[in-house]
């Protein structure tokens, strides 16, 4: 059930350039969240009057963990929060990457800041004794979120080469897939053009993809109805999806980019 | 003991001002689980049409200083799914809704009505003529004085129940048309609708919003809302809904000393989705601070 509360900072640091690790006490939505939804901040800013959105890149305790990277006013506001700090917080939002129960091989992507929807995935399926593979991108070394992980095994590139392959990260996935039969399940968050990508890519049968996405968002709701995707085909009379609610995890082959 | 109530007339008693905006609230389940929908004296739906409308392309919203534009284009999921899956929870609520009705022809809007009025728990309509996102009716119907005095007649024929018309601030002359509501028998007039806004993204040279111009709401546009309901009260006597960038207890005060009965809230419902009870509490300090026992003794009570 969604609950619009109060939560308290209890740890936030830079983890890469730009991008920060904060970790918010708030146990009415850590208790009850899955991997995949996200949650929306408020802030006292009578100018930029749109919550923020946020995917749940984790859970410790009473706590949920936010990985965020520094884009404008209000990533900026967050990364001067201090433990003690209270934070307006709706949540949980959304529905999930909805893994457990699949037989299917979880295979997770995903392009700089976008990993931290995964990185919530990667730990539930640790608990579960499953130590998936991690594509993981980005323009340069300095912008990836992790460089190594116990949780995962953890497959890197950069645009510039500066660590990992030299290229697309989803390359790396085509690659990999080229070689697999049995049904994988990959799971991915990342930029726009990485989703378009992926879009465009010939995955054989036996591979289904989950992606989460980003849009901009007045309510996380469903109550505006500004975020939406296009469905790929009207056959449920639907034309449009809302990301806010019937995301953020769309199946691949639901949803099309060209509008 | 602090009365909230009003009384709008044709059997609409309010347990307090304070509605919801269409179009901000959904159809009121969507937030449910973190507001209780009753602490609000009515709530006004999202625009329904005879048939579903898919709404606008991407992208539809944009955030603007203080403020939002949207080009939602009227996206909802028509007469027919409203009547199965909405039905059952609102006809349970016991403040009052009120539905809000978008048309691309005045057969529609009466279609719409005759079928709405078989359901008891329909306190009355909102006619949306203000709709500043679709090519066909919205706004066409709220900026021409002759076609809403034909519509208005039309409609007024068709329902005894509480009619609502709800007008946009993109006209020369506001009050006219509320003069036009009231002389063909509406119960209320609702305003404003959003203002003609646009925002242009400097790199990619693209407008903002997909019909390049959309509507602004928001606290930006408060102090038009305000100025709107002065004008509109020197010209009728009909009740006034002040809407507009409505954000806080003060605020509601505020549109009521302007001359507006009750306010609806909109765009706040999505930065302050639980504003409503902090906004129940400040209308009683207020009036215990003020002495004063009755909120609607305030309506209209600007000093000039």
């Amino acid at each position: 059930m969604k609950c619009l509360t109060s939560g308290i900072v209890v740890d936030n640091h830079e983890i890469a350039e730009n991008i920060y690790k904060a970790v918010i006490s708030v146990p009415n939505i850590a208790n009850q969240c899955f991997p995949g939804q996200f949650v929306n901040i408020y802030f006292p800013d009578s100018v930029r009057i749109f919550p923020r959105p946020f995917s749940i890149a984790g859970v410790d305790n009473d706590a949920i963990l936010l990985v965020y990277k520094v884009v404008g006013s209000q990533t900026t506001v967050m990364s001067h929060w201090k433990p003690g700090d209270n934070v307006k917080i709706l949540g949980p939002l959304g529905n999930s990457f909805g893994y457990s129960g699949q037989i299917n091989q979880p295979v997770l992507l995903a392009g700089g800041v976008g990993a931290a929807p995964l990185m919530f995935l990667r730990d539930r399926l640790s608990q579960d004794g499953i130590k998936p593979l991690f594509f993981l991108g980005a323009r340069t070394k300095s912008q990836l979120p992790f460089l190594s992980d116990s949780k995962s095994e953890l497959i890197l590139s950069t645009d510039d080469g500066s660590i990992g392959s030299n290229g697309l990260i989803t390359d790396e996935l085509a690659e990999y897939l080229q070689k697999k039969d049995n049904p994988v399940s990959v799971f991915g968050c990342g930029p726009d053009l990485m989703m378009k990508t992926l879009k465009s890519m010939p995955f054989s049968k036996n591979v289904s993809v989950y992606v989460s996405l980003e849009k901009t968002m007045a309510c996380g709701l469903g109550l505006c109805q500004g975020c939406i995707v296009k469905n790929s085909s009207d056959s449920a009379g639907k034309h449009y999806s809302l990301v806010c609610k019937d995301g953020p995890v769309f199946n691949l082959k639901d949803i099309k980019f060209d509008d | 003991m602090i009365d909230l109530r009003i009384n709008l007339g044709n059997n609409l008693v309010l347990s307090n001002p304070v509605m919801t905006a269409s179009g901000t609230f959904g159809y009121g389940d969507e937030l449910a689980e973190i507001l209780d929908i009753n602490q609000f004296g009515g709530i006004v739906t999202k625009s329904l049409s005879l048939e579903p409308r898919i709404g606008n392309p991407s992208p539809r919203i944009v955030e603007t200083a203080s403020g939002m534009i949207n080009s939602i284009g009227l996206a909802n999921i028509g007469l027919e799914a409203f009547l199965k899956q909405k039905k059952p929870f609102l006809s349970e609520l016991t403040c009052k809704v009120i539905v809000n009705i978008a048309a691309r022809t005045e057969e529609e809007f009466g279609t719409v009505i005759r079928e709405l009025d078989h359901e008891d728990w329909i306190a009355g309509y909102e006619i949306n003529v203000s709709c500043p996102n679709v090519k066909e009716g919205g706004i066409a119907f709220g900026t021409d004085p002759r076609v809403l005095e034909r519509l208005i007649g039309v409609l007024r024929k068709t329902t005894k129940r509480f009619l609502i018309v709800k007008l946009s601030p993109n006209v020369t002359d506001i009050a006219a048309m509320a003069k036009i509501v009231q002389n063909n028998g509406a119960d209320a007039v609702s305003l404003i609708n959003t203002v003609y806004g646009a925002a242009i993204d400097i790199y990619t040279r693209k407008p903002k919003i997909n019909t390049i111009i959309g509507g602004l709401s928001g606290p930006a546009i408060k102090p038009i809302a305000l100025a709107n309901v002065i004008k509109v009260r020197e010209a009728v006597e009909i009740p006034i809904i002040g809407i507009g960038g409505i954000s806080c207890g003060e605020d509601v005060i505020e549109f009521m000393l302007a001359g507006a009965s009750a306010v609806q809230l909109g765009t706040i419902n999505f930065t302050n989705p639980c504003v409503v009870s902090e906004i129940l509490e400040f209308l009683t300090v207020y009036m215990k601070q003020q002495k004063l026992t009755t909120i609607s003794d305030l309506i209209g009570r600007l000093i000039k």
